[in-house]
């Protein structure tokens, strides 16, 4: 039972291709792996947190409130993030700071709150937590990967094709969508999946 | 009812102190990074390479590349006045930094022997947001640019936030601002459309064609508040 909350989001019920959510932040930050990379541990680290200290409250939360106490624990959390940051990491907290801040907004993370950590207990939070940042992570970082690939030819900077190789295709928005419909498409004929 | 209203209180209280805790604890290191940040772009502007440079050696670089000038606006150089003692003021609508001592306005500037470069910072409107960055220029002539830089700004990435690129900031490099003997400025035409043998004109950004125009309107207006020490020292 607990492998599975883990396991799920990771690919058949992937928060990305499956529930098609948070799109907005996976578009944004897929252009270079490692903006990727660290917005995969951002989000992984907020929604487990969140899920876990909301949890930890659910049965003290006001149900009149609780979207409110939801919000307020995400952005603190978010806040922390975006100012450790700023301390450690400074010249990705400059490309990323506005992405991060949006992290707030993310549906994954306020969806997982009030649709999971609200009804269970700590352990089943955390995993379940742990499994919907890094399903939305996977795909972020696949996304990624073909794009830097074909967009700069390099992958995590690393030089693949030679220098004048570059599509501005695959930097601009265009090349997310396409990139990220092409792996829904495969996921789904793969799974057989139908939207209802 | 009244638990509710403890409840979101203490929480809130909680958040309040957690934040304001870690912000002050990290504060002096943010800072720190800010002002390594700028010392990166300037000294990114007269041709040196940070990009494998760990955090003392940009320091130490800019101490042996690069020393802080005080020029009033008549273009007289005051070597007592640090550039830390300046109270800046942001025009909110040009995005323009004036900065004062005791009410008189000076112009901050750097100089560069090694590099044989006048750095001035630059600023202003983009599209979204203002764009702060150094501008320099040979110190002989004071017309040939060495380099361009923006170290903050809050355009859209892949647009209007093109202007931190190598592209965009090599294109200025070797250009001269005074044509004539007017100061000339750059101009940033529509992407594609400059005139490449023309020693004022560089390509605009495809898709950011405000974030362009504010940097051809940033540098004139800038450039021009030190013209009367360009004209002095030429």
């Amino acid at each position: 039972m607990n492998k599975k909350i883990f396991i799920d989001p990771l690919i058949d019920n992937n928060p990305i291709s499956r529930q098609v959510l948070g799109i907005c932040s996976a578009l944004a930050v897929t252009v270079k792996l490692e903006q990727a990379l660290v917005m995969t541990l951002a989000l992984t680290f907020v929604v487990t947190m969140s899920n876990v200290i909301i949890s930890m409250l659910r049965n003290y939360i006001p149900s009149s409130i609780r979207i409110i106490v939801q919000l307020t624990v995400i952005s603190t959390l978010v806040t922390l993030i975006d100012k450790a940051l700023a301390a450690y990491m400074y010249d990705l907290s400059k490309s990323l700071s506005v992405f991060i801040a949006l992290i707030v907004t993310n549906c994954i993370v306020m969806g997982r709150a009030d649709g999971f950590a609200m009804q269970n207990n700590i352990k089943d939070s955390f995993l379940d937590g742990l499994g919907n940042g890094l399903g939305y992570g996977m795909m972020l970082i696949l996304v990624a990967f073909f794009r830097e690939l074909f967009g700069f030819g390099t992958v995590f900077d690393y030089r693949i094709f030679p220098e004048t190789f570059n599509n501005g295709l695959m930097i601009l928005a265009p090349g997310a969508f396409i990139i990220l419909g092409l792996i829904i498409w495969v996921q789904r004929s793969i799974t057989s999946f139908v939207e209802e | 009812m009244k638990n509710k209203y403890i409840f979101i209180l203490s929480l809130t209280f909680l958040s309040s102190l957690l934040l304001s805790l870690f912000s002050e604890g990290l504060k002096e290191k943010t800072l720190f990074n800010k002002e390594l940040d700028k010392k990166k772009n300037l000294l990114q502007t007269i041709g040196i390479d940070t990009k494998v440079m760990n955090s003392e050696e940009i320091i130490k670089s800019f101490k042996d590349n690069i020393i802080e000038v005080t020029l009033d606006t008549d273009g007289n150089v005051y070597s007592n006045i640090n550039h830390n003692q300046f109270e800046v003021i942001e025009d909110n609508t040009t995005g323009e930094l004036t900065y004062y001592v005791n009410g008189i306005e000076y112009l901050p500037a750097f100089s560069s022997t090694t590099m044989n470069a006048f750095i001035l910072p630059i600023s202003g409107k983009g599209l979204w947001s203002s764009l702060y960055g150094y501008f320099a220029i040979d110190n002989k002539n004071y017309s040939t640019v060495k380099g361009i830089t923006f170290y903050q700004h809050g355009e859209t990435p892949g647009l209007g936030a093109e202007i931190t690129k190598d592209w965009f900031k090599s294109s200025f490099i070797g250009k001269e601002i005074y044509s004539d003997n007017n100061i000339k400025s750059i101009l940033v035409s529509k992407a594609g459309q400059a005139d490449e043998n023309n020693s004022y004109e560089v390509n605009g950004i495809s898709g950011a064609t405000i974030t362009s125009r504010g940097v051809e309107v940033l540098l004139k207006r800038d450039l021009l508040r030190y013209e009367n020490y360009f004209r002095n020292n030429k």
